[in-house]
Order: structure tokens, then sequence, then C-alpha cells
């Protein structure tokens, strides 16, 4: 940017934070989040599987990771293009994300399964994060998403759940709830609007 | 026109308006139900509450820490003191970058700003990336409510109107066929994006990342695959530290439609190895609204809608007849902070019964200030010379007891003996849809006196 175009943006900042600092009424406390009035006698695990599934996901208990490639391989038979980011499950991928040139290409994948160390018992919600992915877009793009949580890794609420968050240092990361989905037309719900068609969540 | 005369026109399909009333009424019950299955929601709102009301009270310095951090992540920050000078930056930014083919997600803030008309009138193609918007942007319309911008829209016209751009076969009006293909036509789009234009739901001063939330995942879809992306925020939307989003992403979604937390509620830092990512802070008339003793807690807003699904006057009026960006209670509290004459018929359209104080997530009290809005309108603007007339005969009616008593026994006497044909005359607006209960025989006057 030019030297003009940055004296102009200097100034609104300053006439915006000037304006504000006029109008702003007096200094109001912050309050302090006690987590315990949240607290309620629900268990987690049957929590997250019912939310889960209320946002449109499917739940699936699984006990070591080969129960579960055998699972999604039954699941998906007709996947073509297919990859994951487990450990130990190369050979599960049909695609190389480092070779990947053109972003078009990207809207053939299949199925995606990623691992969550984060999920949320009140909503469903289940954290992944950039570090764990080849790409940011690939969660979206995927059109049958998997992921593979521990049931060890859950937390009642999400004030919890930003308290773990609270240790990472993350460039991007989602709380994802289920399937894409929409009630656009006329309030009826649809299942798999411009993101992933499916959720389907394996609990160990 | 003002929004009675508007409404008129909305109520003359029936069957349109009595759908709609129902629709957003359901999604009033869902939000209750999802709000009464969390312990403590009370204590919930008054936290989103007092953090958004501390916010404000430190907004300038919150913004800087916010800015700072923001640049500390590799992301450019652009002030706007106006709608025209954030669509000036806007357009610089892509133009910077060459780019003509844009993808938007949902953004109340650039609606406000009237961007897409702005970047269309230099060539650039910007497609409205959520399906309602995408409908209404079809459409050639404005958001009618804003979370769900095509709540005005039957199914047969979205179906008539996806045969005409999209080339979609007539299906009844079938959602799961249109949905799917407005996702073929969205990701063509997303896969040949230049720039992906997004709002910002939460913006978080102690990072300087900000928060996203969709439910079609149509935001991230934008971002993550275009070379820039640009993210565009009003000032209040600062929170100060992430922790915060705890409490808003736990009311946010169960205010607006009574889901747990929308599908994504993506967090951005960022930007991705060799993109660009920007964020344009707008102020628009938010610092003057802030200037307002009574009226700057509208700043605390979310923009949930719960307070347009509960409101009487929203579900059969419809979200185009307040003519402005942001509809029912909470943007008759926003607009006539921007413009007093063009808005002044909006705090009226309200019964003033509270319900939308009561659903707001962040506790605004909102028909507290409409009814505050009222007095400034009456003194500021000219009103209708029946309405002045009738006010000050009230008035008058009204400081005098035994005048209020002889009208009382006459208005009774009438109500029980004259024809309808009178008393529901023309000057009665009263009587136009609706028959006046019959007059009791006594006052509540003379029954308090004569009980026994």
């Amino acid at each position: 940017m030019n030297g003009i175009k940055t004296e102009n943006k200097m100034s609104s900042r300053d006439a915006i934070l000037s304006r504000i600092k006029t109008n702003k009424p007096d200094l109001l406390e912050l309050p302090i989040i006690n987590v315990d009035v949240f607290a309620d006698s629900r268990n987690i695990v049957d929590e997250f599987v019912l939310k889960v599934e209320v946002s449109g996901g499917h739940v699936i208990k699984a006990s070591t990771t080969d129960d579960i490639f055998n699972q999604i391989n039954t699941m998906f038979p007709e996947g073509k293009v297919k990859y994951t980011t487990l450990e130990n499950t190369a050979a599960f991928n049909t695609v190389d994300f480092d070779t990947f040139k053109s972003q078009k290409a990207l809207e053939n994948l299949d199925v995606l399964v990623l691992e969550s160390d984060l999920g949320v018992a009140e909503n469903g919600a289940i954290w992944i994060k950039d570090t764990t992915l080849p790409m940011r877009v690939l969660p979206f793009i995927t059109k049958h998403l998997i992921i593979v949580i521990n049931q060890t890794q859950l937390v009642p609420f999400m004030h919890q759940a930003y308290q773990k968050i609270a240790t990472e240092d993350n460039d991007f990361g989602v709380f994802l709830a289920g399937p894409s989905k929409t009630a656009d037309i006329e309030q009826s719900l649809v299942i798999g609007a411009q993101g992933a068609l499916s959720l389907t969540l394996f609990l160990r | 026109m003002n929004h009675s005369e508007a409404a008129t026109i909305f109520n003359k399909n029936e069957k349109k308006v009595n759908w709609h009333d129902k629709a957003l009424w359901f999604v009033r019950h869902k939000r209750d139900k999802s709000a009464h299955s969390v312990e403590g929601w009370e204590e919930l709102r008054n936290l989103g509450q007092g953090i958004k009301a501390h916010t404000l009270s430190n907004l300038d310095n919150y913004l800087i820490q916010f800015e700072e951090n923001a640049l500390k992540n590799g992301v450019q920050v652009h002030w706007a003191q106006d709608g025209d000078e954030h669509n000036r930056i806007v357009h610089s930014i892509l133009k910077e970058h060459n780019a003509k083919k844009v993808v938007k997600s949902k953004s109340m803030l650039t609606e406000e700003c009237h961007l897409n008309p702005y970047l269309e009138a230099d060539g650039i193609e910007i497609i409205d990336t959520d399906l309602g918007e995408r409908i209404v942007q079809l459409a050639k319309e404005t958001p009618s409510h804003i979370v769900l911008p095509a709540i005005h829209k039957t199914k047969e016209e979205v179906d008539e109107l996806f045969q005409e751009h999209l080339g979609t076969k007539p299906c009844g009006g079938d959602p799961q066929y249109l949905t799917g293909e407005a996702r073929k036509h969205l990701r063509e789009k997303f896969v040949n994006a230049d720039a992906a234009i997004t709002g910002v739901n939460f913006a978080i001063a102690d990072t300087g990342g900000f928060v996203v939330c969709t439910n079609e995942g149509n935001a991230d879809m934008g971002a993550h695959l275009a070379p820039v992306h640009i993210a565009c925020m009003g000032i209040e939307k600062i929170i100060p530290k992430q922790e915060h989003l705890g409490v808003f992403l736990r009311l946010l979604a169960r205010s607006a439609t009574g889901q747990h937390i929308t599908t994504y509620s993506s967090h951005f830092k960022k930007p991705r190895k060799g993109t660009k990512m920007h964020i344009v802070i707008v102020d628009n008339g938010r610092t003057e609204q802030l200037s307002r003793p009574d009226f700057r807690a509208s700043l605390q807003c979310i923009r949930c809608g719960a307070c347009m699904n509960t409101c009487p006057i929203y579900r059969r009026s419809g979200g185009h007849s307040y003519d402005a960006t942001i509809p029912g209670p909470i943007g008759s509290i926003l607009s006539p902070g921007k413009d007093l004459t063009k808005h002044s018929s909006l705090p009226f359209a309200s019964t003033l019964c509270g319900s939308c104080s009561d659903v707001c997530p962040v506790k605004i009290d909102i028909h507290t200030q409409l009814y505050k809005w009222r007095q400034i309108i009456t003194k500021e603007t000219k009103q209708p010379y029946v309405k002045v007339m009738s006010m000050k005969m009230m008035g008058d009616i009204f400081s005098k007891p035994t005048k209020f008593e002889k009208v009382g026994k006459v208005a009774r006497w009438s109500l029980r003996n004259l024809p309808k044909g009178i008393i529901n005359s023309k000057p009665n607006v009263w009587g136009k849809e609706r028959d006046l209960p019959s007059g009791p025989v006594e006052s509540f006057d003379e029954w308090y006196k004569n009980r026994k």
C-alpha cells in the first residue's frame, strides 16, 4: 500500500478510537465465570452421544483402529478417494495431499477420517485444529467426514473446552457439530448443505 | 412508506402471514426447549450481558489490543468510519489481488454498507453463499430476517427462482432437491473464487483471532479455498478473552434456532500459507450509539434473531416491512439512531409486551428502549394531526377524574347501545379488523366502591 492510503487508514482508526474514548461509559467490571453454577447430573458420554445425534451425526462405539477401518470400508464401499490422518493407517489413503495441485480436485474427496482430542458433551461439538490437517478445507469439502475420539477426551461444557484450548496455539480450529445443514427453504431441515453430507463419529 | 403501511401489504396474503407467524413461533419454541435444558441459563445470560457491557466500557483499548494481536498473527487490519469507506477498502483489497470472482458468507454488516452493488458496479461478481441469502440475492431482494434471510419466501417461489437462474427442473418446491442443486452451484463458485468475504461473530482481543458461525459450512468453503480472506466486523463484535467464547457460543445458537451450537464455529487466527487475511473494522454510526446512555446497550447484540422470532408484530408484519437492514425489535432500537426521520415509525411497531427483552441472550432492555425512542420521536418528528389531537384529548381526560368518569359513562353506554356501523366507523381504527367488547354497566371505580 502506498503512503497516502496508510495515512487515511491511520486517521480513520484514530477518529474511531477517539470517539469511543469520548462516548464510552465509565468502566464496568468484567464478570468472572463460575463454572460450578452450570453443573448438572448428566453422564458426559451419554450426553455427548445424544447431542451428536441431535446435530445429525451418527455415533458408533468402537474398540480398536482396525475395527474402525473395517467398519468404514463396509460403510463406504463406493468411496474412491479416501484419506486419513490417523497414525499407522496410511494404507487407507488413496491420495497424497502434498502433491495436490488443483483445488477443484479436492471436491472429489469421498471419505475423510480425522482424529480429535476434544469433544463437548453439552452440544456434541468436536474440536478440529489445523495442526492435524494437511489442508484447512478438508473437513468441509469432503463428502463424508469420520472422526475418531476417545471417551476420555470429552468435557461437559464449552467452558472446560476453552480451558483446554487455552493451553494450545492454533492458527485455525473449528468446533464441528454434525454434518452441514440448512433449513433456509420453508424451515425444512436438509442435511448436506455446502459442507460435508454426513458425519460419523467413532467413540472408543 | 411507514411500518404499518408496509405491514398492511404483507398482510394481504393471509395464508402466507399465518405460515410466517407459525414458522417463527415454532423457532421460538425450539429456543425455549433448548434454553431450558441448560442448567444456569439465566446466569449464562447475566454473564453474556456483563461481559458485553464491560467490553463497551473499555472498547477502545480492546480494539487496540485486538489490532496489535491480529497484526502479530500476520493479518492486515483496516478501519472504516462509515459504509462508504468500508466498501472502498474492500474494493481496494480485491483490486490489489485482481479478484473478479468473490464468494461471501453471511454478514449483516456488508448488507448494512450495501457492499454488493458497490462491487458489482465495477464488474466484480459477488455471490452470497448462505442458501437463504443466495435465494434473496437471486430474487433481487434483501434478507427479511438476520438468521433466516429467506423466511418470507415459499418453497414454490424458490423452485421458480432456481429454474430461472440455476436451470433446475420443476420439483414442486422439494427442499432436498433444491438444496442439493444449490450445493452444486455454490461449490462451483467456491472452487473458482478469487477472494472470500465473511462476517465476524466474535473477535477476541487477547488472541487477535475471530470466530465465524455457520450451519452450511459456506464461510469455511470460501475462506479456506480462496487466496484472500476479508473479514468485516462492526466495532462491537469484540470480546476480551477467548474463554468468553464459552459463554457466547452456548448462548448464540440456542437463542437463534434452538440448536445447541451451530454446525461450524470456526476460529480464524492466522492466514494459511501463501494466502492473505484482512480484517475491516467498521464504525458506521456505532460510536454515536455508544454515546447515548439509554440506547448503548443495543450494541451488546450478538445477532441471534430471538427477539424477531418472539415478536408478535414481527411475526405478522414480515421483516421487509421494517425497511431496515436489521428488522424486528433490535432493529427498531438500532435504526432510529442512524436516521430518526426515516425510521420514526419503527419503535411504534411493538406492543411493548417485553418478550424480546425476556429472550435476549445478552439481556438488552429492548422494549424499554423502544418506549424511550417513542418519547424522542414524538418530540422531534412531525406526528399525524389525528394522533396529536387524540393524544391531547386523552391526556386532558386522564388528568381530570370527573371528566374521565363522565366520558367513561358515555363510552360504556355507546358500546352497549350504538349500532356496529357507528362504533366501527372510519375514525375508529381499532374497529377496522375487530369488534370492540360490549361496554360493562359499571366502571371499575363503581364496582370497587359497591363491593361488599
